[in-house]
């Protein structure tokens, strides 16, 4: 693995300067069944195609980011913002 | 936020992260060149956080924008009342001058013998010596490094070792 | 035999150098490799083969075949057709028990036996089970080529340079060189890697040389490391042009691996390179005009050649060499023989397309060529010259040719056209496994030399095409590369503390914890230290806490998500212990939090938290975007925590105002800041260590001046491992030492810290559940009934079944007892109740407790 990823504000960058944080997963709210709460916390879809993921750019800018990566081929259609960080 | 500041201290209390490493030997050796690293680890540096766009940099302040939250402003003044002047500007400031190691590497192979960085893209933020690091271009040219202080011993001395290897190589 | 001095000789005939070679002093001259000088001198065995022993003479004569790997100085498989003359050099056989010239183990040649056929180690050394022991040592010592000397440590220093080209281009012939002056055109950038010695000294304007060196792979982003012997350079190229051209291939036929059995190539550049005749009576056998050309430049320097044969023109039923000794001695064509003492074989040339292929280039079988071609090339690689397949002749008409004899396809692996046959006929029906079984392909000239030949001989056995079979997986390195080059430099990075050499002076024992390198104890007896922080005054460096501030508009709002505690009804100046669970409920990290002004936060995390911690509130705070933020001041701040009954007298001294530390206006868990000894300082009332204690934050350059100050006042340094006593006697925990990935709030007993009845915090989905059930371990104090120390980790036992583990254990003085924390099952953690631990071989009896061994009340650090 050795692919290039471009951070959004450092542009592209071997890949082991990021930290990886998985797939972007939906966090439930009010009061999540036992069901749902391990559902939420231990499974992954773990595509075999483009998946949207966390990723932060920890040995440059250390901004967090999303990408969206095609896990057969490690091709990076696109990188950006999460919406939090868009608006402000 | 004075505990932050090196500033504030009196007078004769402060010492380099890298006194023990660059201040061991001669620098003088390297195919007879008068000097290959300096130390800049006591010199101003403030971290901006925020609004990094609202801040101007001074006369003789350089200001490196990490992304558009997060940029290091490099001084020649009082680190403390530059934090002040940033705050004044809208942004957050934190004096990060003991939070820095700094070395300045004449040698443009010294880098790449610990970063494969683009050294073109400097000033930017990258790895050195397999940790993270802030860079920039000194007036002088030579290549100012930033690196967490704790690692700063660990990165004065691979510095050195990359020093002693361009010693042995002996062709290109 | 050396000629007369000739035009572009590669040799300064002024120089002589002298090495020994197998115990044979020779002397060169500079500008000869080890094997030319040798060969000069009369050398005609370098090697022995791999698995037969036969004796190996040079081949390629350019570095690609295994036939003259040597060991040189004590470093393998060096070959040493290439290896530059050195004055004094050590080299000597490999693969040989006696010498070269005999060598025991060849015996396996002659007399067959289990060593013979293909695949013979997977199947022969089974039986008797009972002997495997016996086997295993002698293959052991038969297996692998070259030997280290385990003892020799670092002979040569390896280095990495990290470099970026517009174009680099591989391989340094007419077609490489032409791309390479091309691509200066456009400006500069340029790069060009040979792996021939002789392109040292080559100069192309505006071209960067790099030779001798290789090319190693090409990966994703233009990534390329470049062997340049001790300096690994590791290429990011816009544009990579590969220009490795074709390697002569051996024709296949029986006795083709004799001594005196080369390659055209090999031969042309004994003579024209190193002025030597290469032989006295030569037969040269090909099926290109460039093989046969030959034949007038062995005469030129006074060979006689005794036979050409065209193999266009010939179809030979028999065709063998034959020898005595392993030297070639004469041609066997159809009846016909031809004495020689040299014979000049080629098949043809197949591309060099490893490089290519790797890269992600497919590769097709070319009819009317017979070889194997690059195609599809990947984005941002090209192919020029020959190793597209331009310019090549027809590969030679037959695969294989008969005749008596082993008739190598592979001499690396020493695996005869028979070998393939019988592995196919063993049923191994695909390329991919037939190389696995008979390990074609896979010694060190990784295919090189042999790979065409072996999908030749498959597909003519299996009358199937060769576009059908296809080729094995191109893999990297392409070239043979040592481990250290890859290695390169050691750096390891290691947090050292502004306070650290202070230590050091100290004479404390260093240790690794966690990526810092922090003292363990002052002295061999850390139970002085604890004594002191007991009834004077300690001082231990703890710059190593993760220190955070979280500020902004919403910083409460964060830290109470963020946290299981609540933050908002703090006042300035007060500090709160805070957990940090996962949304899974279990605990990630501890630390403190003190308020400064109502928008600002000072947070400490774990030694080993702090960028876990960061990064951890980072990523939070962009999904969540509260108006504030996480700034890591780990480095920034050096902090000691300065403890014992002596603490507020001692401070007192240094502060410009006593008064400022008096136990009325400096309460347990309040922040202030300070001016101590002349450094301002974040200074908070807390008591990890049980004792009236201050933890004082100040700027890391102040460190060496600050902890002089105090150890000025009396303070006794103390380390790691006396402030682990001191904390166990409170029964304080260490995340990740007594806690694991298991461990949550309510079974390691801190129920009263989650607050439920907030709207959310990370993990209160999950404690939420928790707080419902049973927990099935308890995380519980104990004290032994003796005077003996578990091993952390040791096992609780109970009625003969384990059912729990210690987590830490010491003898304390100060409880006059040996205590500890362990988890163990909620039915056994009422204090009081009697388990035992094993300790060594026997089990020990203990009596849980409620973990709070000293000071209960905490009336000491409350003082
Ligand atoms: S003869 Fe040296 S590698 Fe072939
Ligand atoms: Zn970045």
């Amino acid at each position: 693995m050795s692919f290039l990823l471009a951070c959004p504000f450092c542009g592209p960058r071997p890949v082991d300067e990021y930290a990886y944080f998985g797939e972007v997963t939906k966090r439930p709210s009010g009061s999540p069944t036992l069901r749902e709460l391990t559902e939420y916390v231990y499974f992954r879809d773990n595509l075999a195609g483009v998946q949207r993921e966390w990723w932060q750019h920890r040995a440059g800018c250390g901004e967090w980011f999303l990408a969206d990566r095609d896990t057969r081929t490690n091709e990076v259609l696109e990188v950006m913002l999460p919406e939090s960080r868009k608006t402000s | 936020m004075n505990f932050l500041s090196p500033s504030r201290c009196a007078s004769g209390t402060l010492a380099s992260p890298l006194a023990r490493s660059l201040g061991r030997v001669g620098w003088s050796s390297y195919l007879g060149e008068p000097e290959q690293v300096r130390d800049l680890s006591l010199e101003g540096v403030v971290e901006v956080r925020g609004n990094a766009s609202a801040v101007s940099p001074g006369a003789g302040e350089e200001l490196v924008t990490l992304s558009p939250r997060r940029a290091f402003l490099f001084t020649g003044g009082d680190p403390a009342e530059v934090v002040a002047r940033v705050r004044g500007q809208g942004a957050l400031a934190y004096d990060a001058t003991g939070a820095l190691a700094g070395i300045a590497i004449a040698n443009e192979r010294v880098l790449r013998r610990l970063t494969d960085l683009d050294l073109d893209s400097i000033p930017t933020a990258g790895p050195f010596a397999r940790v993270s690091a802030v860079f920039r271009r000194g007036t002088d040219g030579w290549f100012h490094v930033y690196v967490q202080q704790e690692l700063g011993h660990y990165v004065a001395e691979a510095v050195l070792d990359a020093l002693a290897g361009l010693e042995q190589t002996t062709w290109r | 035999m050396r000629l007369e001095r000739r035009d572009g000789e590669r040799i300064d005939r002024s120089r002589a150098v002298s090495f020994t070679f197998a115990g044979w002093r020779i002397t060169g001259f500079e500008g000869d490799t080890i094997a030319t000088a040798a060969f000069a001198a009369g050398k005609r065995v370098f090697s022995r083969s791999f698995k037969y022993h036969r004796p190996r003479g040079l081949l390629c004569c350019s570095g690609h075949c295994p036939n003259c790997q040597m060991t040189v100085d004590g470093v393998p498989n060096v070959r040493v057709c290439t290896e530059p003359i050195r004055e004094g050099a050590v080299v000597e056989g490999q693969n040989v028990r006696w010498s070269l010239d005999f060598d025991f183990m060849s015996l396996t040649d002659k007399i067959g036996g289990p060593f013979t056929p293909v695949g013979f180690y997977y199947r022969t050394f089974i039986r008797p089970r009972a002997a495997w022991p016996l086997y295993e040592k002698f293959l052991r010592s038969a297996a692998g080529l070259g030997a280290l000397d385990p003892h020799a440590g670092h002979t040569r220093r390896y280095d990495t340079e990290h470099r970026r080209a517009r174009v680099l281009v591989v391989g340094g012939g007419a077609a490489g060189r032409a791309a390479a002056l091309e691509a200066a055109q456009a400006g500069p950038g340029v790069v060009l890697v040979d792996e021939d010695p002789r392109n040292r000294d080559l100069a192309l304007p505006g071209v960067e040389v790099l030779a001798p060196a290789r090319a190693l792979g090409i990966w994703e982003g233009g990534l390329v490391p470049v062997d340049a012997d001790t300096v690994l350079y590791r290429f990011r190229a816009e544009r990579i042009v590969v220009a490795t051209g074709a390697t002569e291939q051996p024709l296949v036929f029986p006795g083709n691996d004799l001594v005196g059995v080369m390659l055209p190539d090999g031969v042309r550049r004994l003579i024209g390179d190193y002025s030597i005749r290469p032989g006295e009576r030569a037969v040269v056998l090909g099926s290109d005009d460039e093989t046969l050309a030959i034949a007038d430049e062995l005469m030129d320097v006074g060979v006689e050649v005794e036979k050409v044969v065209d193999l266009r023109d010939v179809r030979p039923r028999e065709l063998s060499a034959q020898g005595g000794k392993g030297r070639v001695r004469r041609l066997v064509l159809n009846g016909e023989r031809y004495g020689c003492d040299l014979l000049v074989a080629s098949g043809g040339r197949q591309p060099a397309y490893s490089l290519l292929a790797q890269a992600g280039a497919r590769v097709e079988f070319d009819d009317s060529l017979g070889v194997f071609v690059p195609t599809e090339l990947p984005d941002g690689v090209e192919a020029v010259g020959s190793v597209t397949g331009a310019g090549l002749p027809r590969i030679a008409p037959e695969p294989a040719y008969e005749g008596k004899g082993k008739c190598f396809v592979c001499v690396c692996e020493d695996v005869t056209t028979k070998d393939m046959k019988r592995a196919i006929g063993e049923g191994f029906d695909s390329i991919e496994l037939a190389k696995r079984y008979t390990t074609t392909t896979m010694g060190p000239c990784q295919g090189k030399l042999c790979h065409l030949s072996s999908i030749r001989v498959y597909a003519e056995e299996t009358r199937m095409f060769e576009s059908a079979i296809g080729t094995t997986t191109a893999r990297p390195p392409w070239a043979p590369v040592e481990l250290g080059l890859l290695a390169g430099r050691e750096l390891t990075p290691t947090r050292r503390g502004s306070i650290h050499w202070r230590h050091q002076e100290a004479g404390a024992t260093i240790q690794w914890a966690g990526p810092w390198k922090r003292p363990y104890a002052y002295g061999e007896h850390p139970e002085d230290e604890v004594r002191a922080v007991h009834e004077s005054l300690g001082v231990i460096d703890v710059s190593t806490l993760g220190k955070l501030l979280v500020e902004g508009r919403e910083a409460v709002q964060l830290l109470e998500r963020l946290y299981p505690s609540r933050f908002g009804d703090m006042k300035p100046g007060r500090i709160r212990y805070g957990v940090l669970t996962s949304d899974g409920g279990r605990i990630m990290d501890d630390g403190t939090i003190a308020r400064l002004a109502d928008d600002l936060f000072y947070v400490t995390t774990t030694s080993t938290g702090a960028d876990a911690v960061t990064a951890w509130f980072q990523w939070w705070n962009a999904v969540w975007a509260y108006d504030a933020e996480i700034v890591n001041v780990t480095g920034a701040l050096a902090a000691v925590n300065l403890a014992g009954p002596r603490a507020r007298e001692a401070l007192g001294r240094l502060v410009e105002d006593p008064d400022d530390v008096s136990a009325e206006d400096f309460k347990y868990l309040d922040a202030h800041e300070l001016v101590v000894a002349g450094v301002p300082t974040l200074a908070l009332r807390i008591g990890f260590v049980g004792e009236l204690g201050y933890e004082l934050h100040f700027p890391s350059p102040a460190g060496e001046h600050l902890w002089d100050a105090l150890v000025g006042e009396g303070a006794r340094p103390f380390g790691l491992e006396p402030q682990r006593v001191l904390r166990l006697e409170k029964g304080h925990v260490i995340v990740g030492q007594d806690t694991d990935s298991e461990s949550n709030l309510y079974s390691a007993g801190m129920s009263w810290l989650p607050k439920l009845d907030k709207d959310d915090f990370v993990g209160k989905f999950a404690l939420e559940h928790f707080v419902q059930r049973e927990e099935k371990e308890q995380l519980v104090g104990f004290t032994m009934e003796e005077d003996v120390v578990p091993a952390e980790g040791a096992q609780i036992v109970v009625d003969g079944m384990p059912v729990g583990r210690v987590t830490s254990a010491r003898h304390s003085e100060a409880v006059g007892q040996v205590i500890g924390l362990a988890w163990v099952p909620g039915e056994r953690s009422e204090p009081g109740t009697r388990v035992e631990i094993q300790v060594d071989r026997l089990r020990r009896g203990a009596r849980i407790t409620d973990g709070a061994f000293f000071d209960p009340s905490g009336a000491r650090m409350r003082s």
